[in-house]
């Protein structure tokens, strides 16, 4: 009988025990959360671009030498919240499987903070989904592609992931802002064609333009579609067919060598005295080329990233001023638009970690800072910048046509046109087909 | 416009001629089937550009075009190194071993060339843009593409009588004809092997370079071309001249055409003619 008591009293005293001592835990983890110290170790960052293959010269190291600026920047200024950018570049070449790899060995194994990175849609597909995996924050900050952040129909739920950002826009500004340029300034065309590589990147860039065109211009008739390879080294053919159909504007999501290759074979042809083009990421070519890049084509800047774009509002203009000024002492070229991607993203982590911190008063969670960067806005040299709660950028986008001056070795935009936020991206939970086919 | 398009038809049938050309000399001679061959084309385009880069507009126009046979030479020593440390142990192993040394060889040489060049793009097209253009029955052509025929056309024609009328050619033809025999009759395999991939991997690099001036020079350059070169040699023939130019005609054209008239299957279409001629002809047109 003593026995049975005392065993119950045992049991007893051991509920007793565990229910205190995990009181106790979960005090001690509120009371951390509530007040957690800042570190003073370096904060980690991993930054990921293509620094090889054929996306290297054009969008991964202009991206990684601004992540470097920035970062040093940043660190000048103090860091953020006086912990110092310890900032790890490395290279998205390998395939998706090797980036899969590399970022689950980012977070887990060298215990990344954020990682900032991606120019290739199909890394950004596969990868974004182990940020809820692991419980690391990653921002992607360049691919383009629509399908990234859309649910499978709409209305779909936001955001698809808890952890998983992208701090621009998709490619749906470049080419509804395209659309409705060509709707302004060129009301009377009569045939359209278009020369996209053949992957995701050029059928989704055409998807968005062609379904915008038939419905802002119905009278449009589209002569030819032509689908090169990446890393096509010959497009005669292709311009031949092109000339051959007399498009009045021929749209184009070519890029890199790609978009060199095309443009410089087709000027040794003479295409561009009867045809124009509409190059939905063309704004980092005509610096490429030189004089040698033909005027009067429409460029699309991938948001309002241009050199000689001043922002409305005095601290992202200053921004503006900086930065160009700086990427140009520094790197001998004014900056392209994968640099103010890559600006983007790291402000956009600087700002959210400060907002979090403020609100739970130390070092935030990364789920702390990702409910700070959703809806936050911070100025950058492109302008004010949204993060939508979608865990997308909202932004502006600017189309212009290259004209050559006096001022500069290069074609520049002229006829700038800034087409609002509001106009090119689609509304949360709307899938961006959907929307487009929804304009009345 | 349709006689752009049969320019441009005969302008990629140039290229592929080229660069199957060499493909077909290493194959039929040595009976190797070499994967790393566009990797060599790439060699060649990057050796180049870097060249053309360097000398800009220090010298006289005339040695930039002199400067493309840099492919030729740079490729051939870099074919040289290769034969004497990896190929030559692979003559008497089977086609499986030989697939696997020569892939390796591609990633291998892909590597040696993203350390020497890194990983940006070589714009080198100041013999492009030199050379301008013609008016050719009121369309405007670049001069550019005429020469890369022209040099096509001569190097066509020079291989062809160093195969046909030289002891030398003679006896690599023995050599492919008949490996054995050719030994039993005291030919020096060994020497002639060398001389064959040195020849073979000159051609790819001379094709690189002679591309590079309209097309920057990138990492992953050499994958597309291979691919179409063994389209021509699977149409053409292994071994076979003749072979070459029928093929490299075949897949020039049916590209340029195709592109113009059904954009959506011009690849595919290509393979399917490979496939057809597999089928019906597997020794390919003008093979053994």
């Amino acid at each position: 009988m003593s026995k049975e008591i005392t065993r119950r009293k045992l049991l007893k005293y051991m509920g007793a025990t565990a229910l205190s001592a995990g009181a106790l835990g979960i005090s001690t983890k509120s009371f951390s959360q509530s007040k957690k110290a800042i570190p003073t170790t370096p904060i980690k960052v991993a930054a990921v671009s293509f620094l090889t293959g054929a996306a290297a010269a054009p969008f991964g190291i202009p991206g990684d030498n601004t992540f470097k600026m920035c970062a040093d920047k940043i660190n000048a200024d103090g860091g953020i919240l006086g912990r110092k950018i310890e900032l790890h570049s490395k290279d998205e070449a390998g395939g998706v499987d090797a980036q899969v790899k590399l970022a689950r060995k980012l977070l887990l194994e060298d215990k990344m903070d954020v990682i900032l990175g991606y120019i290739s849609s199909a890394d950004c597909l596969a990868v974004l989904p182990l940020a809820d995996e692991l419980g690391g924050l990653i921002i992607a900050y360049d691919c383009g592609t629509h399908e990234l952040m859309e649910g499978a129909k709409s209305p779909y739920d936001v955001p698809k992931f808890k952890l998983g950002f992208r701090s621009k826009a998709h490619l749906g500004i470049d080419n509804v802002a395209l659309a409705l340029y060509i709707k302004k300034y060129y009301p009377n065309i009569k045939k359209i064609a278009g020369i996209n590589q053949d992957y995701a990147w050029g059928r989704d860039s055409w998807l968005i333009f062609e379904t915008a065109m038939k419905k802002l211009m119905p009278q449009i008739e589209v002569v030819k579609t032509l689908w090169p390879p990446l890393g096509n080294t010959d497009f005669t053919a292709h311009i031949s067919a092109l000339m051959g159909s007399e498009p009045d504007i021929v749209h184009s999501s070519l890029w890199g060598g790609d978009a060199v290759t095309f443009s410089k074979q087709a000027l040794g042809m003479g295409f561009f005295k009867k045809i124009r083009m509409a190059y939905s990421r063309g704004e980092p070519y005509p610096q490429e080329l030189g004089k040698d890049y033909p005027e009067g084509q429409i460029v699309c800047c991938a948001g309002t990233h241009y050199f000689l774009f001043t922002p409305k509002d005095k601290a992202s203009a200053d921004l503006q001023k900086w930065f160009v000024a700086e990427y140009h002492k520094r790197y001998g070229k004014y900056p392209t638009y994968p640099c103010y991607h890559a600006f983007q993203a790291i402000y956009a982590y600087k700002h959210a970690v400060e907002k979090a911190a403020k609100a739970v008063g130390g070092w935030p969670t990364p789920d702390e800072i990702s409910k700070a960067l959703s809806g936050l806005t911070f100025p950058t040299p492109s302008g004010l910048l949204t993060i939508r709660e979608d865990h997308n950028g909202y932004e502006d986008c600017l189309v212009g046509i290259t004209k050559m001056t006096a001022k500069y070795p290069f074609p520049i935009l002229d006829k700038m046109e800034i087409f609002p936020a509001a106009q090119v991206n689609p509304p949360v939970g709307t899938k961006t087909v959907d929307w487009i086919n929804s304009w009345k | 416009m349709w006689i752009i398009y049969i320019l441009n038809g005969l302008y990629f049938a140039a290229l592929l001629f080229f660069i199957s050309l060499g493909l077909n000399i290493i194959l039929g001679v040595m009976g190797i089937l070499n994967l790393a061959h566009g990797s060599l084309y790439a060699f060649g385009a990057f050796i180049a550009a870097w060249i053309i880069i360097a000398l800009g507009t220090h010298v006289p126009p005339f040695f930039l075009y002199i400067s493309l046979l840099s492919g030729l030479v740079g490729v051939g020593i870099v074919g040289f190194l290769m034969e004497k440390s990896l190929i030559r142990f692979m003559y008497k192993r089977t086609l499986e071993y030989q697939l696997l040394l020569t892939f390796g060889a591609l990633m291998l040489l892909e590597d040696v060339i993203k350390m020497i060049w890194g990983g940006q793009a070589y714009y080198a097209s100041a013999p492009f843009v030199l050379l301008g253009k013609v008016n050719i029955g009121g369309n405007v052509y670049p001069a550019y593409f005429l020469f890369v025929m022209f040099i096509a056309f001569i190097a066509g024609l020079l291989i062809w009588l160093f195969m046909s009328k030289t002891k030398l050619g003679i006896m690599l033809r023995a050599i492919s004809l008949d490996r054995e025999m050719a030994t039993a009759l005291g030919l020096n395999i060994t020497g002639l092997s060398t001389l064959a991939f040195v020849l073979g991997a000159g051609l790819a690099g001379l094709a690189g370079a002679l591309v590079v001036p309209t097309t920057p020079a990138l990492l992953g350059f050499g994958h597309e071309p291979l691919i179409l070169a063994f389209i021509v040699v699977v149409v053409g023939g292994l071994g076979s001249l003749k072979g070459a130019l029928v093929g490299s005609l075949l897949v020039g054209f049916t590209r340029s055409i195709g592109i113009a008239v059904f954009p959506e299957i011009e690849l595919p279409l290509l393979f399917l003619i490979a496939g057809i001629i597999l089928v019906a002809k597997p020794e390919g047109l003008f093979g053994r």
